[in-house]
């Protein structure tokens, strides 16, 4: 183990900690992922008992050092998106910290660098989104045709609700918004008889939304036995269908009313 | 048509959603073969037997292929799981379920939001006897390291 100039307060090595279950969080993580992430991090450093108690939306960490006083902290988690990289790397962090290859200001440093790592430039996830749309479409039963479409819509949407998260709009409204533009632009381009079938494409488009992976993370965590975070995740999953659905719904709605052809 | 192209589909599917969750390139073939073998196994067990069957079959194919290929590259297997498990994840079912209660459908509602559970919970069952298994496995492995070094 390197060593280090001194040793960290243990309010340091709680803020830290905590900062490291955050993001595991905010990255789209597993609840008991944050709070072995925080854990092993208390105890890498220097804890005596470390309980960490996370759900999708926060954190609570209590700790005691080795002075024998407890010191707690809660973390709100307000924004959540699905970051792999991110992931990988705090699981990296931890598992160095655990092994003593870093020491406090090294897993500082570390996770700063991990927090401010920039995603893939706009080209590739344009290019992402276009393939991984066309591809779902074609899964689905799409013709050729429809997968272009898709890739089109799909690359348009994918800017779009990011732009929107970035403004920090509601996770409800962009879907809204999200459901109802891919709607639109789909039945518009059967109408122009660009695609064969309009609710192919959604499906394939709305593939970008649509909350499939949490509901299944909701039913595991419920397995697993985190039961609260497994309920707020549903709870999450029906509310982003609702609204992709409600979005989608209206502009089925408001295509019939303008007399623009049939559903 | 849709048997042999729609592993293709399934892998580029998968590739795709990979990157725009920021999964490092050299990762992507990794997800992507995954989510190709989870989509045959899908396909080919829910028709020999029911569709709940194909998905847990598939779950429990992606989940433990994660845990093998998450050891091999020293990554949590979340992060394998997450991207081949979109192929068969029900999140059109999900889509539909909704739409159709938003059109006011209350018997189509519940038949896919049935369908949509059924499917999610066997995925779900899937995942959680795959990370049982390598759980008790990679004990048992530690196990014999720690008696070999003592």
């Amino acid at each position: 183990m390197p060593q280090t100039e001194r040793l960290p307060d243990p309010e340091e090595i709680l803020l830290l900690a905590a900062d490291a279950a955050r993001v595991v969080l905010e990255s789209g993580g597993e609840t008991y992922r944050a709070e072995e992430t925080a854990a092993a991090v208390c105890s890498a450093l220097g804890g005596v008992e470390a309980e960490c108690f996370a759900t999708p939306t926060g954190i609570q960490l209590s700790f005691c050092g080795l002075d024998g006083k407890v010191r707690s902290i809660v973390r709100r988690v307000k924004t959540r998106s699905m970051n792999l990289d991110r992931q990988a790397r705090l699981n990296a962090l931890s598992r160095d910290l655990y092994a003593g290859r870093l020491d406090f200001d090294g897993a500082a440093r570390e996770l700063d660098l991990i927090e401010r790592r920039r995603g893939y430039g706009l080209p590739v996830s344009l290019t992402a989104a276009a393939v991984g749309t066309a591809s779902f479409t074609l899964l689905f039963g799409g013709r050729w045709n429809d997968a272009l479409v898709a890739a089109a819509v799909g690359a348009l949407l994918s800017r779009l609700t990011r732009r929107l998260a970035r403004r920090g709009i509601a996770d409800f409204f962009t879907n809204i918004v999200g459901g109802a533009v891919a709607a639109l632009l789909c039945l518009g381009a059967e109408r122009l008889g660009l695609a064969a079938s309009a609710d192919t494409t959604i499906i394939g488009v709305i593939m970008l939304l649509v909350p499939g992976v949490a509901i299944t993370n909701a039913i595991r965590d419920t397995i697993a036995g985190d039961l609260v975070a497994g309920v707020a995740r549903g709870a999450d999953a029906f509310m982003a269908a609702a609204a992709i659905s409600i979005g989608a719904g209206g502009a089925f709605e408001a295509w019939r009313f303008l007399g623009m052809g049939p559903l | 048509m849709r048997e042999p192209l729609g592993l293709l589909w399934a892998a580029l599917g998968a590739s795709g959603f990979a990157v725009l969750f920021d999964l490092r390139l050299r990762e992507v073939p990794f997800a992507a073969a995954g989510a190709a073998g989870g989509w045959w196994l899908y396909s080919a067990v829910g028709a020999a037997s029911s569709e709940a069957a194909g998905y847990f079959a598939a779950a429990a194919f992606i989940g433990l292929y994660a845990e093998v290929v998450a050891s091999l590259r020293k990554r949590p297997a979340a992060v394998y799981i997450v991207s081949a498990i979109l192929p068969i994840v029900p999140g059109g079912g999900m889509y539909y379920t909704m739409l159709n209660s938003v059109r006011g459908d209350l018997y189509a509602s519940l038949g896919t939001g049935f369908e949509t559970l059924q499917a999610a919970g066997a995925i779900a069952a899937g995942l959680a006897v795959s990370s049982a298994l390598s759980r008790l496995v990679s004990l048992d492995r530690l196990a014999r390291r720690l008696k070999g070094k003592a």
